[in-house]
């Protein structure tokens, strides 16, 4: 039986090498997802490693917020500790070094005027010369000694031509200042810490610099060699302030590497979802592919029974053409994983997601995985077929073949399929209604389970009404093209599921990116009255404020900081305005207490949902806690329609800056009187030092806004675009198989005077119908799903539903040039068939 | 009866000494290669007149159905010529070969002669709709009517007998008029009340209308309704029989050891 089931699989090359092939791709997705996420971790971990190598300890202030991430947002949400600490530590015996160090936001300006690195990529540190205690290493030149030098990151010095003894211009909290470069330096090995940009400086400037003189972010100790470190650690304890904490640098290693480990697995988990899709697309082709295998094999198959087979042997044998399929395919997809890792990554890095480049990471896991996967689809999805090549009786060995076709589907599966598709609309009509997108998740589950049950009964009647206009244009083949798509309505339907797959969650991102874009603009146009904003890389200078007030025709400037606090024991965002001339600057529906007075007073507003959620009132208090200055309470002075620019809570910029080290400035709103013209070249001229502000108008700000959303919608339509080609290949694979299994009536057509060209014009319009056929049934499904999702965001973000509908339409077509696509290679092969040997075959 | 002018003008002024319907010059058709080749065709050399009905017949392998489909263009043979009508099809490419067998050659199979997705009446007017030309609605009403298959017009082939499928057959290869049909063993897979209405049937239409008609068979009795018997064995054509009888293609056929 083993030489009957690879027998099987030699005369069916080319078929199995496509069917393979929708394999080969979703595990080379799979391996390339692994083997990135793992290269990534790799690379931060060698990173974590090289920073704590040497540290014994690290001293800090205690984190005082629960959830907030430890390593990362260390300086943000720790208090800073007082630079005396550093004299008593040193003085502890055992202790050989402790060295105090800050950092903060320091970003390089190009000879050209422009910034160096992007967004939070860019970073100022007090440079500690001892090597045993940094990770920076001096390459060339000499330490930082006075106010006016900087040390630069190797990799910044190379690529923008600086060189020691250069002058270079640096963007601080506070004015922008121009340094002398006195050294090179690289972090560990690495020309700069994984991409971010490096300024190093003496220790008293950068903690003039940063606003933390007397201050520390943290004090590092080496301990002697030979010292007992859990004593010591003890001890070091004992000489601390209270909200000062020591813990050893494997600690801090581990907690950095936790942070960057979630952030990693989040973009690991988002693709690997993607290729998820992508396997599940490749099942449909799979499952189709040896449903038309098993039936046209039906004879031979009742043959081997005739012969002595027994079931088990004949499902095993099926199975075994699977099994032996899905190593193949998934073997090749292996190694064209690891081609995609690297695809991968350039396409991140295209979409602005820059990461450090590093050797590639091919963990054992990745290939148990990826084989685990790829053979386990491949046999899930023909077991179905293999039991209907079960229940063939060796009787039909000797009965002229005939095929299944036009099988009446069995009333059952209408049933259940009609049941899931009433569960599946109710249960996302409800999560719409409750606002629930976790319901309307599941209810979309359910209608896609239905779809594919169902999809089979409107496959005829829809196949034949799309076939109605190819067949009036182009007469007989066009005709015959829809005839063949509706012969075998499960075929279409198994055919096109895969398309109807792909194209509704391509739909579905469309309706709810676009809801989400036209959301933004309204959002603005409602919350925000200021003609122009200033937006930096989340790092504005705290004298640009100032600068923009005194220039002509400003009427209001408003100040926005936001940070994190714990209400009511959960971390939360906070905003706050500078609340002098907001009315002029802002939208606020106030709608009971009062708003600028009293943010003023360093009350708390909230809006409407969190007030109705959390049942607070005008007039409560609250239990708030900050990271600088710990636990207070705070009063409810206003509550105010749900605002996107400020979020769900918003208080005074005093108080904000009181209980905050000394924030970076989120956003300034600026408004101008009427008839003030130009003023947008005025800004760029009166804050032409501040190379990192993004000063946008009103209407650029909307489109920015839409411009980063489209962007992420690129991002996950590319992906999707896999998806769609695998759906692709099942209808090339069909079509094949079709051709294949129609030799006989080709020839027939080609006798009686069918032209090549109107042979593949036939094929071209079977073609079509299917991939129509599945994208509109697609984009049905996915503008359904696509407008409860955004309706169950409704009381967040999304405020309008917008059906982007040429989209949706431009979907369509572009279905149906992949179709005609689709159809070429097929075609060719149905018009090349030697039409004597297509009539005396058999 | 309204006829197609022109397809009664060609079957009747070209009765007499007109070139004949089809021919074949030093036909060979040879495979494979050196000690291994196999001659289908050795030399050739015939004639099908018009408004004739020609049986082709010899022993299984002597090449019956390779001449005919070399002949008809369906095959290309080694060497030597074939004419339909004046025509060397030799010489026409794929796109004229199609363009010939759709415009002047009627085709009927032993089997799967039938398209079948497409309704009895839209397998007949198939070769019109392929060359998007209107059919001749009388002669279609009349060729139905004759063939006794009017209200089969809307089945599908698979709802209809054997014998109904050779007849629809029958009505597409003559419903463009063709300057020929090759009917090749068309009574094959009939049992012989089908066969005797399809072959009176076909006799009818060369009596009746004119029509050429070349048969491959290898069953005397079909044969005998034609007006002339070729006889093929070993790729050569080795007699023939005017105005045959059953018996008399029964005992050339014994001779051929057939």
């Amino acid at each position: 039986m083993r030489k009957v089931t690879i027998k099987g699989l030699l005369a069916r090359k080319l078929r199995l090498a496509l069917t393979a092939l929708a394999i080969v791709l979703g595990v080379m997705f799979v391996t390339g997802t692994l083997v990135l996420g793992d290269t990534l971790n790799r690379t931060f971990d060698n990173l974590v490693g090289t920073v704590y190598e040497h540290v014994s300890f690290e001293i800090r202030g205690r984190a005082t917020l629960k959830g907030v991430s430890n390593g990362v947002d260390s300086t943000v949400n720790r208090r800073p500790i007082p630079q005396s600490i550093v004299a008593s530590v040193r003085r502890i015996p055992g202790v050989q070094f402790a060295y105090g160090s800050v950092e903060g936001y320091a970003q390089f300006v190009a000879r050209d005027g422009n910034t160096i690195g992007g967004t939070g990529s860019s970073a100022g540190f007090s440079f500690d010369p001892n090597p045993k205690l940094s990770a920076l290493r001096l390459v060339a030149g000499r330490a930082p000694t006075t106010g006016h030098e900087v040390l630069m990151d190797r990799a910044t010095a190379t690529n923008y031509h600086f060189a020691i003894g250069d002058t270079v211009r640096v963007l601080l909290p506070g004015p922008p200042q121009t340094f002398t470069i006195t050294g090179i330096v690289t972090f560990g090995s690495d020309d700069n810490l994984a991409g971010e940009t490096l300024a190093g400086f003496y220790l008293p400037t950068a903690q003039k610099l940063f606003n933390l003189a007397g201050y520390y972010d943290t004090i590092n100790v080496l301990a002697a060699p030979g010292a007992d470190n859990v004593a010591l650690q003890r001890v070091i304890a004992r000489v601390l302030p209270p909200g000062v904490e020591v813990v050893s640098g494997q600690t801090v290693a581990n907690e950095l590497y936790q942070t960057i480990n979630n952030a990693l697995s989040f973009l690991s988990s988002a693709l690997l979802i993607f290729a998820f899709i992508a396997l599940f697309v490749g099942a449909f082709t799979i499952f189709n592919t040896f449903s038309i295998t098993v039936g046209q094999r039906t004879r031979e198959l009742a043959l081997l029974r005739v012969i002595g087979a027994s079931r088990g042997q004949v499902f095993r044998s099926v199975l075994g053409e699977a099994a032996v399929m899905g190593l193949a395919a998934s073997l090749i997809g292996l190694g064209l994983g690891v081609v995609a890792a690297i695809g991968l990554k350039a396409l991140l890095k295209a979409f602005s997601i820059t990461l450090p480049s590093a050797p590639l990471v091919f963990e054992a896991r990745t290939p148990v995985v990826a084989i685990a996967l790829g053979v386990g689809v491949t046999v899930l999805s023909a077991i179905v077929p293999a039991r209907r090549a079960v229940r063939i009786p060796p009787v039909a060995a000797l009965v002229e073949h005939s095929e299944h076709e036009g099988q009446s589907m069995r009333r059952s599966r209408v049933a259940a399929g009609a049941c899931a598709l009433v569960a599946g609309i109710v249960a996302t009509v409800a999560g719409v209604i409750d606002g629930s997108t976790l319901l309307v998740g599941l209810g979309a589950v359910a209608v896609f389970i239905a779809a594919g049950m169902l999809v089979p009964v409107v496959a005829r009647p829809l196949s034949g009404v799309l076939g109605r206009p190819l067949a009036a244009m182009l007469g007989t083949p066009g005709r015959l093209g829809r005839e063949n798509s509706m012969r075998s309505p499960r075929r279409t339907a198994q055919t096109a599921g895969a398309l109807m797959v792909g194209l509704a969650l391509v739909s579905t991102v469309a309706v709810l990116g676009n809801s989400l874009a036209a959301s933004a603009k309204a959002n603005v146009d409602s919350a925000l009255k200021a003609g122009y904003i200033i937006g930096g890389s989340d790092s504005i200078s705290t004298s640009v404020p100032a600068i923009v007030y005194r220039l002509p025709g400003v009427t209001a400037t408003t100040v926005v900081f936001k940070g994190d606090f714990d209400v009511r024991g959960s971390l939360s965002s906070l905003a706050a305005v500078s609340t002098a001339g907001l009315s002029q600057t802002v939208d606020l529906h106030v709608i009971a207490g009062r708003g600028t007075a009293a943010m003023a007073a360093g009350q708390l507003l909230v809006d409407t949902n969190t007030a109705s959620s959390d049942h607070l009132h005008i007039g409560s208090e609250v239990p708030v806690t900050f990271a600088q200055t710990g636990p207070t309470t705070m009063r409810i002075g206003g509550i105010y329609k749900y605002n996107p620019l400020v979020g769900s809570f918003v208080t005074g910029a005093g108080f904000f800056v009181s209980h905050f080290n000394h924030p970076l400035i989120d956003g300034v709103l600026v408004s101008t009187a009427s008839g003030t013209r130009h003023f947008e070249q005025t800004l760029e001229r009166a804050l032409g030092a501040y190379a990192n502000l993004n000063i946008q108008s009103r209407a650029q700000f909307e489109r920015s806004e839409q411009k980063s959303l489209n962007q992420l919608l690129g991002l996950v339509y590319v992906l999707l675009a896999l998806a769609v080609m695998i759906a692709l290949i099942g209808i090339v694979n069909t079509l094949m198989l079709s051709v294949f299994e129609r030799t006989h009536e080709i020839g027939l057509l080609r006798a009686v005077g069918m032209k090549r060209r109107q042979v593949r014009a036939m094929i071209r319009s079977e073609s079509v119908i299917i991939a129509l056929f599945g994208a509109i049934v697609g984009v049905v499904i996915g503008t359904g799903l696509g407008i409860a999702l955004a309706s169950s965001l409704r009381q967040s973000s999304v405020t309008q539903i917008a059906v982007p509908l040429p989209s949706l339409f431009g979907f369509l077509v572009l279905s149906a040039l992949l179709g005609l696509a689709a159809a070429s290679w097929p075609g060719r092969r149905a018009s090349k068939l030697d039409v004597l040997a297509a009539i005396a075959s058999e | 009866m309204s006829e197609r002018p022109l397809g009664e003008l060609t079957a009747s002024s070209q009765q007499e000494p007109a070139s004949p319907a089809a021919r074949a010059a030093e036909l060979t058709k040879t495979y494979g290669m050196g000690d291994a080749i196999v001659r289908a065709l050795d030399g050739v050399d015939v004639e099908f007149e018009r408004a004739r009905f020609t049986a082709v017949m010899g022993p299984s392998g002597s090449g019956k159905s390779t001449l005919m489909h070399c002949m008809a263009g369906l095959d290309v043979p080694t060497s030597g010529r074939s004419f339909i009508g004046d025509q060397e099809i030799g010489l026409l490419d794929d796109a004229g070969l199609t363009q010939l067998r759709r415009d002047r050659i009627g085709f009927v199979f032993q089997s799967f002669n039938l398209v079948p997705t497409l309704t009895a009446a839209e397998n007949i007017t198939l070769p019109a709709d392929l060359a998007a030309v209107e059919i001749d609605r009388a002669w279609f009403d009349s060729l139905v009517a004759q063939l006794g298959i009017a209200d089969r017009l809307s089945h599908r082939p698979s709802e209809l007998s054997g014998g109904q499928q050779q007849r629809i057959a029958c009505a597409r290869a003559m419903i463009g008029r063709p300057e020929l049909i090759f009917a090749d063993e068309p009574t094959g897979n009939l049992d012989s009340n089908s066969s005797a209405e399809l072959l009176a049937f076909v006799r009818g239409a060369v009596s009746e209308h004119g029509q050429s008609i070349v048969m491959v068979t290898h069953d005397p009795r079909a044969a005998s309704y034609a007006d002339r018997v070729v006889f093929l064995a070993d790729g050569r054509v080795v007699g023939e029989l005017i105005a045959p009888t059953a018996d008399a293609v029964l005992e050339q056929m014994k001779q051929l050891g057939g």
